[in-house]
């Protein structure tokens, strides 16, 4: 009898499972699954998983935070004691100018600025010696001078080849490789220096326990631990290590080369479709030899939609013309175990009579990043988990390809407008994680658009003549209501006890002639070539160092050959080293554009007066502050001599702010009244420490402001 | 798959397991949405990411931990469809599976029960067994009248096929026992009605449905498979193995799950 019994029950525990088994997985699809099949198994797994470590962490969190506001206790580390605001929030809008953002009030096409301009503040921001961005944005976030922090300029030279090299990273290969054959097996992963000194005032905010979240800020590459997270900005480079090189497929090959920023690569018809392919970093087994790594990708045009589908390894997807792609991911593969993970975005140019593609530079992939590019680690990769891939290189916008009419002004907006949303996304998501402490977000598009559509701003560009005036986009204007846009969303996200600051590097102006520095010091016998030669090459190619006193790199320094400096320096220091700067300053200062008779360089500082701290001697020896209308020559940049001292500047690239620092200081909008009339980039810093009741340490250059009272929220709404 | 040997079940399994990984891998990837998929599992990833990151700030925390509830229950709605696609034929392919390798036979020798459930409690003393031969009883039948049921314990001598026969109110109600070895279709028990019952529990014919017998078991043993040193039973090492072979598919074929 209990035999029979025990049957019957198996049998009906068995009709039981099974029944509901297909209720379960109809109405509950938890612990059901196993019966279907591994798909709906991994579905169960993998939810129940992320429910069960959510709930750790959770549960960690709940536990732990006790304690570590006690340990914080116990250090005498209570955040926000003294504070006098609960969060500041700081807007970085590289680029915005003074000027034109009084301009578009008066026009109403900023409210929101106007609103903070007649509750709160808005000054001119004194900028950086020179105006150019890592400098500007370094003194921003350290509150010292570049004495102290290091940068100068994008570019350092190398005093003993006279070469150039990126000023605030140094990104080297693995200390150790093993060598085996042709091959180079590396030990270990790529060492990345940060050449920035000083340190930003949200490494004080976090040791005081106050969070803080930092986005896009330049010169933060490679990212330093600190109590909050950080995503690097300006300076973060590509996966092939440059500043941006964007690759331009094409059957129209010719073999001519992109003197910078780009790549021409050819494509290859075959009876179906056509091939090409995406260039890539150094192949790390190679040993130097400067083989790069490729990635292949088939183009299969359809004249007849004016489209084309593009395969690059598992993607497929299919791009009209005009068209980007998302971003797509690439992988450079050198070996088993050996592989770079990078984004780039597909652009479809022309599908007939010719097939032209342009990629992006390739982006260290957010999600996987090869290089670290924010603290955490794991930050970049939140966000890109929460939002999809997104930009990650320094200079994110590619201008290049514009000024090489690779892209259009139309596909350039394109790009810059959607990196922009994605680092609005960021900013939201940034504020609403920081209810309490410091939320900074650096924008560039302010700063890459100014750059490149100044010429529609002005009557009579050289980059702009064949435009008819009455139909020149208003870009510049748009941008500016856009970003007055961004601000009246922020402002409906603070309280009364959160600052906001609008703060910008620099301002702009007109970039419309050129100045070839280093052509007026050849042509004034301070730059001497070699025999038989009446131009040099770039990088000072066919220059004699051993007659040479004075040259120049970069957008704004001037260097004197100087002995036991330099490696054929000729200028002894002392005596003769400042003899000759008053003599360069002398004449420099005040020269005049024959062609317009109009000052091409209103002023010379030298580093000495300008700068003070532990690296002035990596500084420039002279500053050179361009006019309004001019800066210094695309060439000699480059460290290039050319015959043609001033020149019309053509380029797309037509305005800029790498000129005299007096003409381009940058903005400062605020929602609470800062009573200091002639405020500085270098202030901000101690600002912000003071408001949050952190003693200033004692090297810091600027002085912090005195703050007062808030516009009050409904004011804020009202505007919005 | 009567005759095969007895390291056989557990090769099948194996087989099977595999077989049906790649299977339901590429079916799932042709029926989801794989980048919807791929999206909400960034999401969660994200909301987990930021309980670690923001781990100081509790309202952040109790955020997120709402966020990845929210994002567990838009994942798995989106993996509902192509799971309904998968359901329906798995059902059947495990149910017909389990015939096979959920029970073992009897042996020979081997005393076991067979039990007939009545409708009501009058017909059971009218119950007799037929035994066919090679089959014998081995102790007089067991009435339970609470439980309608009437128990026999029997043996069989040799391997074969048999059906039993109960005799109610002049009425047959066969049920078929197996005896012998190897992997032969097994069904413990023959009931009446209702389809969907039968298709879970029985693969035998419905007994007639004229209100004397509910139905006959025959109590076989649960089938154990042996696979990495431990005993299993096949539908834990089937869910085990065609998961292995997801997770290895799945990576091969790049499909999301």
């Amino acid at each position: 009898m209990k035999w029979g019994h025990k049957s019957s029950r198996i049998e009906r525990t068995r009709f039981l499972i099974c029944l509901t088994f297909l209720g379960l997985v109809l109405f509950c699809p938890l612990s059901s699954h196993a019966y279907a099949g591994p798909g709906a198994g991994f579905a169960v797994l993998s939810s129940f998983w992320t429910l069960f470590v959510a709930f750790l962490y959770s549960i960690y969190a709940f536990v732990v935070w006790p304690f570590r506001q006690l340990f914080r206790l116990l250090r005498h580390r209570r955040a926000y004691g003294k504070a006098q605001i609960k969060r500041a929030v700081i807007l970085g809008f590289d680029g915005m100018d003074p000027e034109l953002a009084d301009r578009f009030i008066a026009e109403g096409r900023l409210p929101n600025l106007a609103k903070l301009r007649q509750q709160g503040t808005f000054r001119k921001l004194r900028t950086t010696y020179p105006a150019i961005s890592p400098v500007a944005w370094s003194t921003f976030m350290t509150g010292v001078n570049p004495g102290k922090h290091n940068i100068y300029d994008f570019l350092a030279r190398d005093l003993n080849n006279y070469l150039p090299y990126l000023s605030s990273a140094e990104i080297k290969g693995p200390k150790r490789s093993w060598k085996i054959g042709k091959y180079t097996i590396p030990l270990g992963g790529a060492r990345i220096k940060g050449m920035r000194r000083g340190i930003p005032f949200w490494h004080f905010l976090g040791e005081a326990g106050i969070f803080c979240s930092v986005l896009r800020v330049p010169v933060t590459f490679p990212p330093e631990k600190f109590s909050g997270v950080l995503l690097s900005g300006m300076c973060v480079p590509d996966l092939k290590g440059s500043q941006g090189t964007f690759c331009f497929c094409t059957t129209r090959y010719s073999g001519n080369k992109f003197r910078e920023g780009g790549v021409r690569v050819p494509i290859q018809r075959t009876a179906s479709h056509c091939t090409s392919y995406v260039p890539g970093p150094e192949n790390p087994l190679a040993g130097g030899s400067g083989d790069e790594l490729r990635v292949d990708f088939e183009i299969y045009p359809d004249s007849t939609k004016n489209q084309a589908r593009i395969t690059v390894d598992s993607e497929s997807f299919i791009l009209k013309v005009g068209d980007y792609s998302e971003w797509i991911p690439v992988r450079f593969k050198a070996g088993v175990g050996f592989s770079a993970h990078g984004i780039c975005r597909f652009y479809l140019k022309e599908v007939t009579p010719e097939v032209e593609v342009y990629v992006t530079p390739v982006n260290i992939d957010p999600g996987r990043p090869d290089l670290p590019i924010s603290h955490p680690v794991t930050y970049s990769i939140y966000l890109a988990k929460l939002f999809g891939p997104y930009a990650t290189l320094g200079l994110a916008e590619d201008t290049w390809a514009l000024n090489e009419k690779v892209l259009d002004d139309q596909a350039f907006l394109a790009q810059c407008y959607a990196n922009h949303e994605d680092r609005e996304r960021m900013l939201f998501d940034a504020l609403e994680k920081t209810q309490q402490g410091l939320c900074a977000c650096v924008f560039d598009t302010t700063d890459r658009v100014q750059h490149m559509f100044w010429r529609y701003l002005e009557e009579d560009h050289p980059a702009a003549r064949e435009v008819p005036r009455d139909q020149r986009p208003t870009v510049i204007q748009d941008l500016y209501a856009r970003m007055d846009a961004l601000i009246g969303r922020v402002m409906k996200q603070i309280d009364d006890q959160t600052l906001l600051m609008i703060v910008s590097d620099h301002g702009f102006k007109s970039f419309a002639r050129c100045v070839n520095l280093n052509a007026w010091l050849h042509q004034n016998g301070f730059l001497v070539l070699k025999a038989g030669k009446t131009e040099s090459g770039d990088w000072f190619d066919d220059v004699d160092w051993s007659r040479t006193r004075a040259y120049t790199m970069g957008l704004n320094g001037l260097y004197l050959n100087l002995k036991g400096r330099e490696r054929e320096g000729i200028v002894e220091p002392g005596i003769e080293a400042e003899s000759l700067k008053d003599e360069l300053r002398g004449k420099l200062d005040g020269l005049a554009d024959p062609a317009s008779g109009r000052i091409g360089i209103t002023g010379v500082f030298d580093c000495d007066a300008v700068y003070a701290g532990p690296y002035v001697d990596n500084a420039p020896d002279l500053i050179v502050g361009y006019g309004d209308g001019f800066r210094a020559s695309w060439d000699s940049v480059m460290g290039k001599v050319t015959s043609q001292i001033f020149e019309d500047n053509l380029k797309a690239w037509s305005g800029d702010h790498c000129i005299d620092p007096r003409l381009v200081p940058g903005v400062l909008f605020c929602n609470h009244r800062i009573r200091d009339s002639n405020p500085a980039i270098v202030d901000v810093a101690p600002t912000v420490l003071k408001l949050f009741g952190i003693p200033l340490p004692g090297h810091l250059d600027g002085k912090p402001w005195t703050v007062g009272t808030p516009i009050s929220a409904s004011a804020v709404a009202t505007a919005t | 798959m009567g005759s095969v040997g007895v390291n056989v079940p557990s090769g099948i399994v194996i087989g099977i397991s595999l077989v049906i990984g790649l299977v339901m891998v590429i079916v799932f990837g042709y029926t989801s949405d794989q980048k919807a998929i791929h999206v909400a599992k960034d999401r969660l990833k994200a909301q987990l990411l930021a309980l670690r990151l923001f781990q100081d700030q509790i309202h952040v925390v109790l955020r997120c931990y709402g966020r990845v509830v929210l994002a567990t229950g838009h994942y798995l709605r989106l993996a509902f469809k192509p799971l309904l696609l998968v359901i329906v034929p798995m059902t059947f392919l495990i149910v017909h599976l389990d015939r096979y390798l959920g029970s073992l036979p009897l042996s020979t020798g081997q005393c076991f029960l067979v039990a007939a459930r009545m409708d009501g409690p009058n017909f059971v003393n009218q119950a007799s067994l037929l035994l066919p031969d090679g089959l014998s009883s081995t102790a007089p039948p067991v009435h339970v009248p609470a439980e309608y049921e009437v128990v026999w314990r029997l043996v069989a001598d040799k391997d074969g096929e048999y059906d039993v026969n109960i005799r109610v109110a002049d009425q047959l109600f066969a049920k078929r026992v197996v005896v012998g070895s190897g992997l032969p279709r097994l069904s413990s028990i023959r009931i009446r009605g209702r389809f969907w019952k039968r298709f879970f529990l029985s693969a035998e014919p419905a007994l007639p449905d004229n209100k004397f017998v509910e139905a006959i078991d025959v109590q076989y043993a649960a089938r154990n498979i042996k696979f990495a040193s431990t005993e299993w039973n096949w539908i834990w090492l089937f869910f085990i193995l065609s998961l292995a072979a997801g997770f290895l598919f799945k990576g091969v074929l790049g499909i999301e799950i």
